[in-house]
């Protein structure tokens, strides 16, 4: 949103009291987004998704296995191996819990791009490095760009699930040949390359490190809520449909 | 030092396993000794592959005898499991601990286990499926050549106790044309599928081998290659390191580009439909409809030059 729409005296009047009646309130108006289960999904799938990163990081850099030593380097592939069945484990437990919520973040993963989608895909690299001046079209509950990278991150980190389940197993209690070894090993390398590219996109923008996107992490972090404000300026659409609503809106102290 | 291997004449061979004796006694690798602990695998192999603790095992194979090539009728094609040394060593390259490392002088793949982080990505890129691991923390095991034997002067232990003289050391070059020179005679006595291996194998082997009913029948590799996995591996550590250094630093740029900017501050006047700004109190979209700016305007509207543009 950028410049000003004109409109009616009487709306003009309203909207000045509106906002007089705003300002004189002590609280401010949040929209409920994510709930204390998907916090704790989201959490602890995170913790280990960086811990794995960086565990991982002392097999697939030579040079760092190799200086802190073997046996060290052992204890963290144990390590990797038990966070790895964490990452698999936790997410899985918490859709069977929730079946509705699966179907509900598949749901929008997979919406039709309507005309603002498409207009924002667009616009969000040039945005990216050009905030102040570019105002970006209105987004429902998960932004276009959003539904892509979360995509990414979904089939990236199943890549990364499923292959390292499959060399945990060939390294144990099965053996798959050299071959499958080969080829889960390589994936596994591949979905490490996507986690780094999107999974550091996400927490600069997620975590609110991006100066625009900033507060942003108290969504997943915080209590669930999203400020009427940042609502309205990331998923204008949706913060709209929900403010009119009211089921989810709560007022709280600013 | 000149490069050096191993030569292995299976025509020669008696299969009396002196040879993994010797191994076992240079290496000292350990040897299951208790009552009935060595359970029979159905094969005069024993054990009846490489293990970690055994480097160096001798196969037996058992063929139909031809015509005119033995007057019994079974035939055995010895041969010698191991580490072939290769040139081109995938082990090698694929080792994140550098516990496998190839000796430029011998050519020979000494194995350091105190480095070995028990990966095992070192037995997925051997193409003959040699290294195999012993211990909790599955260290890798393998044939080194007996490096430390080699580097004073002497054979490896398996070459200095075969009795029949199947096995014989030297440098490379030297132990192929003893190779061809047997093969040439074996041939001229009716054994037409003799051949030498490991002469062109990955790249060339250190282990060079005479064998006398061809490679399949003493259990070797035919035409061994390096899996395409292993490069493509290889490739994803500088092509995952320029990929996230590049999203760190484009992530950077445009920290240091959005740095300072706050987006305004909007409420939603259900009333009316308009979402207004609030410290200006300017509407700033009425209704929800879809947005009707193109791209083009999206990306010039608020440039400094046309600050203050139109946006009914």
């Amino acid at each position: 949103m950028s410049s000003a729409v004109k409109v009616s005296a009487a709306d003009e009047a309203l909207d000045r009291e509106f906002l007089e009646e705003r300002k004189a309130s002590e609280t401010g108006r949040y929209i409920k987004r994510h709930s204390k289960q998907a916090r704790w999904t989201h959490g602890i799938t995170i913790v280990c998704c960086i811990l794995l990163c960086f565990s991982g990081l002392f097999v697939f850099v030579p040079a760092l296995g190799q200086a802190i030593g073997a046996d060290t380097v052992f204890v963290i592939r144990m390590a990797h191996r038990v966070l790895g069945v964490l990452f698999v484990a936790v997410p899985l437990i918490s859709a069977i819990m929730a079946p509705k919520g699966v179907v509900h973040i598949f749901k929008n993963l997979f919406a039709k791009w309507d005309s603002d989608d498409k207009k924002w895909m667009i616009l969000f690299f040039p945005y990216l490095f050009m905030a102040r001046f570019i105002h970006m079209p209105d987004q429902s509950e998960v932004k276009s760009g959003q539904r892509f990278a979360d995509g990414m991150l979904w089939l990236f980190g199943g890549l990364m699930g499923i292959t390292g389940i499959a060399l945990l197993l060939d390294t144990t209690v099965l053996d798959f040949g050299a071959t499958v070894y080969g080829v889960m090993l390589f994936l596994h390398d591949l979905g490490f390359l996507g986690i780094a590219v999107f999974g550091l996109a996400h927490i600069f923008l997620g975590g609110g490190i991006f100066q625009p996107y900033r507060g942003m992490h108290r969504a997943m972090f915080g209590d669930g809520l999203v400020s009427e404000s940042d609502a309205l300026y990331h998923w204008g659409h949706w913060a709209r449909a929900e403010l009119e609503d009211g089921k989810n809106v709560v007022e709280k102290r600013k | 030092m000149s490069e050096k291997a191993i030569l292995f004449d299976s025509s020669k061979c008696t299969a009396c396993k002196g040879c993994q004796i010797a191994c076992k006694c240079w290496n000292g690798l350990p040897s299951p000794t208790g009552l009935n602990e060595n359970v029979f695998s159905g094969t005069l192999q024993n054990p009846p592959d490489v293990n970690g603790d055994t480097r160096l095992i001798i196969t037996f194979n058992e063929m139909e005898a031809e015509e005119g090539m033995s007057n019994k009728s079974i035939a055995w094609a010895f041969g010698r499991r191991s580490c072939q040394h290769c040139s081109d060593a995938p082990c090698a390259q694929v080792c994140p601990g550098g516990a496998l490392v190839k000796d430029e002088a011998t050519g020979f793949v000494s194995v350091d286990d105190s480095k070995c982080i028990g990966c095992q990505y070192c037995s997925s890129a051997c193409p003959f499926d040699v290294p195999h691991y012993y211990g909790a923390q599955s260290k890798v095991n393998k044939c080194t050549g007996c490096i430390d034997r080699v580097e004073n002067g002497m054979a490896p232990a398996c070459v200095s106790t075969c009795q029949p003289g199947a096995l014989q050391f030297g440098d490379r070059d030297e132990m192929i044309a003893i190779a061809h020179k047997r093969v040439e005679f074996l041939k001229a006595h009716g054994y037409e599928k003799a051949t030498v291996y490991g002469e062109n194998e990955m790249g060339g082997l250190h282990v060079i081998q005479v064998l006398k009913y061809g490679v399949e029948a003493h259990g070797q590799v035919e035409d061994p290659k390096v899996s395409p996995m292993v490069g493509l591996q290889q490739i994803m550590k500088p092509i995952t390191a320029v990929g996230t250094g590049a999203t760190v630093l484009g992530l950077g740029a445009m920290f240091a580009l959005a740095a300072g900017y706050r987006h305004k501050n909007l409420a939603y006047n259900e009333k009316t439909g308009d979402t207004i700004d609030v410290d200006t109190g300017e509407v700033v979209k009425h209704g929800d409809a879809q947005d009707e700016l193109t791209v083009v305007e999206h990306l010039t509207e608020n440039l400094p030059k046309k600050k203050g543009g139109s946006h009914e």
